[in-house]
C-alpha cells in the first residue's frame, strides 16, 4: 500500500497529523450515492459494478449526505432539483468535495436552451472537477477521482508551503 | 458564490409549500386516532427525490399511521428538462439523441419509436435489413434495461451479489452496442428511414459468445434471486395491480402483463422485423411484485431468444433507405408506438413540412406506473413501498421528460 | 386495430357536433370541449376501459387536445380530439380513468389552462411561476443568453 511511503522500512512516520488525514481523506473518497439522470447509470452504477469497481480506490457509495465526503452531481440539474442539490450540499460534512459530471453539470448540456434547467451545477454550488462527456466513460470518471486525489494533495502542500513562509 | 446561487435560486422558481416539509400537501389527511384514551399522530414522511431505492428522483410523501401507509403522493418534476420542447427545435435526424436521454436505460426503443412516427409521414419504404437491425438493436438494448432492473431490484430487497452479477452482464451487452452504434448509452442509432451503420465485422460472434452463457446464466440469476426464500417473502402478495386498476391507470408493458392482460405491441401492433419472429410473450396471473419479477425474467429470455433468431437470419440488403440530408416530411399527424423495456413508449408528432418537428409528445409508460402508486401502496408497510416502487421499474428521465 | 367509423358514429349520435373520421394516426373523433366528459363515459361503458395517453399541441390559435383510448377486449383504438383556448378550463376525467390524473396536470400547466373537478391539481413538472413552456409564444434559451451563463 501507499502507507510505506510515509512509513519506509521502520513502520514508523513522523507526519504532522493534518498530512495524515489529507492522505486518509484522499485514500477514502466515500461519495454520496445521488443520481439525478442518465450519468447517473454511468458514473455510479456501472462504476461500483465489476468491471470497473471503484472501491479498490477506496471510492465507495453512501447512501447519507452526513457520511459522505464526496458528490457526484450526475445529471440535469433543473430549478425544482436546484435547492435539494445545494441542502444536500450543505449537509455534507467538511471537507468535502463535488465532482460535476457530464455536459448537463457542467453548462446544462443538451437541454441548455430550456428555460427550466441550470445551466451548470457550478452557479449553486462550487465545484472541484469538471468532467465533460454525454454521459462520460466510466474511465473519466475514474480520472476525475485521480485528479481530485491529486488536487487533496496539492492543498496539504499548499497548507505546508504557506506555514513554513 | 452566494450571488450567484441567490440569483439561481431566487427567481420566483422555487414554488411555496414544495420544499417546505411544515406545510402537509392537499390531499393527505393528519387524522389523529385514539386507542385507550391514548392519542396518536399520523406521521408524514418525505422518501426522495435523493433516495437510494426511488430510482433516480422520485419523491414520495408518505403519511404513515405507525407502520402502515395511509396515503401517498407522488411528487414529480425533479428530471423535467424539456424533451418535448426541445424536439421542437431539433432536425429530424437529431431528435434521437434527446429520445436516448428519456428513457436512458433503453435508448434505441426510443429513438425507434420517433423513426417509426416520422416514417409515417415520409415517402419512404425502410429496408428489410434495417428493420432487423432495429429489432437486435433493441432486444439487446432490452436485455441491458431488464438487467439494470434485476440489479436495482435485489439491491432494494438487500441483497448485494446479483448486482455485480448483472452488471457484469450488462457490461458485456454494452460492448455489443458499442460495437454496433459507436456509445455504450447515448446511441441515436435508429434514425428516420433506418440505420446508422451495418453490424461490424465479428459482432455476430460476440453475440453468440455472449448468448452462449447467457441462458445458463439466467438460470443461476434467477436461483440467486428469486430462489432466495427471504426475496419470495418479500415480494409475494405485495402491491397487487389487479387487471382492472391496471387498465384504469393506463399501465403497459411488463406491469399490465403481470396482471394477466395479453397485450405486447411486438404482438398486437407489429413493427420492425417482429413479424417474423417466434417469440412468446410471458404472462402473470395476479399481478403482485412476485408476477412482475417473473414476467419480467421471462422477457429476458424471449429476448436472448429473439437475439439468437435475428443474427441467424440477418438478411443481405442496405441498412438505410435513401433519405435526403435534411429530411421534411409531409405535413400531418402520426402516431406510432413500440414496446420499450417499461412498457408502450408511444410518439405523437406533428409535423408541418419544415425540418423541424411542430409538436411532439412523448408518452412515457413510467409516469403511468408512477401515478399508480397512490393507488398501491396505501395499506402497505413501508419496507414494503420500496419493493413495489423497485417491481414497478419506473424510469425517472421518461418521466419527466 | 381501427374500429369502423360506422360503429363509433352509432355510439357518440347524441352528441352534436361530433365529426368521426380516418387520419393518419387512426380513427379521430372530434368533439365539442362540452361534451368531453359525456363522450369518454360513453366510451368507456362502451368497452374503452384504459385511457392510453392525453397531450395537448399548441396550433397557434388554440390548444388541441388528444385523448388516446384503447379497448383491450375488443383490440381497437380511438383517438378523441377537442380544443380548449388559451387559458380555458377543462374539465377532468380522471373518474372514469384514473390514468388522466397526472397526465391532465402536466398538460395543463405546460399549456396553460386550467383544470376543473381534478383532486389535486397542482403543478407537476415545474416550479410556481415558470411560464406555460410548451406553448408557441414561450422561447427557448438563445444562443446568447447560454453563452452569457
Ligand atoms: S450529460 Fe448527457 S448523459 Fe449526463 S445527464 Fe446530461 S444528458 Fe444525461
Amino acid at each position: 500500500m501507499a502507507i510505506d511511503k510515509f512509513t519506509g522500512e521502520n513502520s514508523i512516520a513522523f507526519i504532522r497529523s493534518e498530512q495524515l488525514f489529507d492522505f486518509a481523506r484522499r485514500n477514502s473518497l466515500w461519495y454520496i450515492a445521488f443520481g439525478i439522470a442518465c450519468c447517473a447509470i454511468e458514473g455510479l452504477m456501472s462504476a461500483s459494478g465489476p468491471r470497473f469497481d471503484f472501491d479498490r480506490m477506496g471510492v465507495f457509495f453512501r447512501n447519507s449526505p452526513r457520511q459522505a465526503d464526496v458528490m457526484i452531481v450526475a445529471g440535469t440539474v433543473n430549478h425544482k432539483m436546484a435547492l435539494t442539490v445545494k441542502r444536500l450540499y450543505d449537509q455534507m460534512p467538511e471537507p468535502k468535495w463535488v465532482v460535476a459530471m457530464g455536459a448537463c453539470a457542467c453548462t446544462g448540456g443538451p437541454f441548455r436552451e430550456y428555460p427550466n434547467v441550470v445551466l451548470g451545477v457550478d452557479t449553486i454550488i462550487p465545484v472541484d472537477v469538471y468532467i465533460p462527456g454525454c454521459p462520460p466513460r466510466p474511465e473519466s470518471v475514474q480520472y476525475a477521482f485521480i485528479e481530485l486525489q491529486k488536487k487533496i494533495a496539492r492543498r496539504t502542500e499548499e497548507r505546508l508551503a504557506a506555514r513554513n513562509r | 458564490m452566494t450571488d450567484r446561487c441567490e440569483e439561481t435560486l431566487g427567481v420566483g422558481l422555487l414554488c411555496e409549500g414544495q420544499h417546505d416539509p411544515g406545510v402537509p400537501p392537499a390531499g393527505l389527511r393528519r387524522s389523529p386516532s385514539g386507542v385507550d384514551g391514548l392519542t396518536t399522530e399520523h406521521l408524514i414522511i418525505n422518501m426522495g427525490p435523493q433516495h437510494p431505492s426511488t430510482h433516480g428522483v422520485l419523491r414520495l410523501i408518505i403519511e404513515v399511521d405507525g407502520e402502515e401507509i395511509v396515503a401517498v403522493e407522488v411528487s414529480v418534476g425533479y428530471l423535467h428538462r424539456g424533451i418535448e420542447k426541445l424536439a421542437e427545435h431539433r432536425r429530424y435526424d437529431a431528435v434521437g439523441t434527446l429520445m436516448d436521454r428519456g428513457d436512458y436505460v433503453s435508448g434505441m426503443m426510443g429513438e425507434l419509436a420517433f423513426a417509426l412516427a416520422a416514417e409515417q409521414l415520409m415517402d419512404v419504404e425502410v429496408p428489410r435489413k434495417a428493420h432487423w437491425l432495429r429489432s437486435l438493436a433493441s432486444e439487446l438494448n432490452r436485455l441491458a434495461s431488464h438487467l439494470v432492473w434485476y440489479g436495482t431490484f435485489g439491491l432494494d430487497t438487500g441483497a448485494m451479489g446479483q448486482f455485480l452479477y448483472a452488471m457484469r452482464e450488462r457490461e458485456a451487452l454494452l460492448d455489443i452496442l458499442e460495437a454496433l452504434s459507436g456509445q455504450r448509452m447515448m446511441f441515436n442509432y435508429i434514425r428516420p428511414g433506418g440505420v446508422v451503420a451495418d453490424m461490424p465485422l465479428g459482432l455476430t460472434e460476440q453475440i453468440r459468445t455472449f448468448l452462449s452463457t447467457f441462458d445458463t446464466y439466467l438460470d443461476e440469476y434467477h436461483q440467486l434471486l428469486g430462489g432466495n426464500e427471504i426475496f419470495q417473502m418479500r415480494v409475494k402478495g405485495i402491491g397487487t395491480i389487479d387487471r382492472q386498476m391496471a387498465l384504469a391507470f393506463g399501465l403497459t408493458g411488463a406491469n399490465l402483463r403481470a396482471a394477466g392482460v395479453d397485450f405486447d405491441v411486438r404482438r398486437a401492433r407489429p413493427y420492425a422485423a417482429y413479424p417474423e419472429l417466434d417469440f412468446e410473450v410471458p404472462l402473470g396471473t395476479t399481478g403482485d411484485a412476485w408476477d412482475r419479477y417473473i414476467v419480467r425474467m421471462g422477457e429476458m429470455r424471449q429476448s436472448a431468444r429473439m437475439i439468437a433468431q435475428l443474427i441467424d437470419g440477418m438478411p443481405e440488403g442496405a441498412f438505410t433507405a435513401k433519405v435526403p440530408r435534411i429530411i421534411r416530411p409531409n405535413a400531418g399527424e402520426a402516431y406510432a408506438s413500440v414496446e420499450s423495456s417499461r412498457g408502450e413508449t408511444g410518439i405523437h408528432l406533428f409535423a408541418d413540412g419544415t425540418e423541424h418537428p411542430y409538436r411532439m409528445h412523448y408518452r412515457g409508460p413510467s409516469l403511468f406506473a408512477a401515478q399508480a402508486l397512490e393507488e398501491i401502496l396505501p395499506g402497505h408497510l413501508i419496507a414494503d413501498a420500496v419493493m413495489i416502487v423497485g417491481s414497478t421499474d419506473i424510469m425517472l428521465g421518461e418521466l419527466d421528460r | 386495430m381501427r374500429p369502423a367509423i360506422a360503429d363509433i358514429e352509432r355510439l357518440l349520435a347524441a352528441f352534436e357536433e361530433t365529426t368521426v373520421a380516418e387520419e393518419t394516426p387512426g380513427v379521430v373523433a372530434r368533439v365539442s370541449l362540452a361534451d368531453v366528459g359525456d363522450v369518454l363515459a360513453e366510451l368507456k361503458s362502451a368497452g374503452y376501459e384504459s385511457l392510453v395517453d392525453f397531450d395537448g399541441m399548441d396550433t397557434g390559435e388554440l390548444i388541441e387536445l388528444t385523448y388516446r383510448m384503447r379497448s383491450y377486449s375488443f383490440d381497437v383504438e380511438l383517438f378523441v380530439k377537442t380544443t380548449v383556448a388559451y387559458g380555458g378550463t377543462i374539465e377532468s376525467v380522471w373518474y372514469e380513468y384514473p390514468s388522466a390524473l397526472m397526465p391532465e396536470r402536466e398538460t395543463a400547466e405546460l399549456f396553460g389552462i386550467h383544470l376543473a373537478g381534478h383532486p389535486n391539481p397542482k403543478r407537476l413538472l415545474t416550479t410556481d411561476g415558470v411560464a406555460p413552456l410548451l406553448r408557441k409564444d414561450v422561447p427557448i434559451r438563445t444562443v446568447e443568453e447560454v453563452r452569457a451563463r
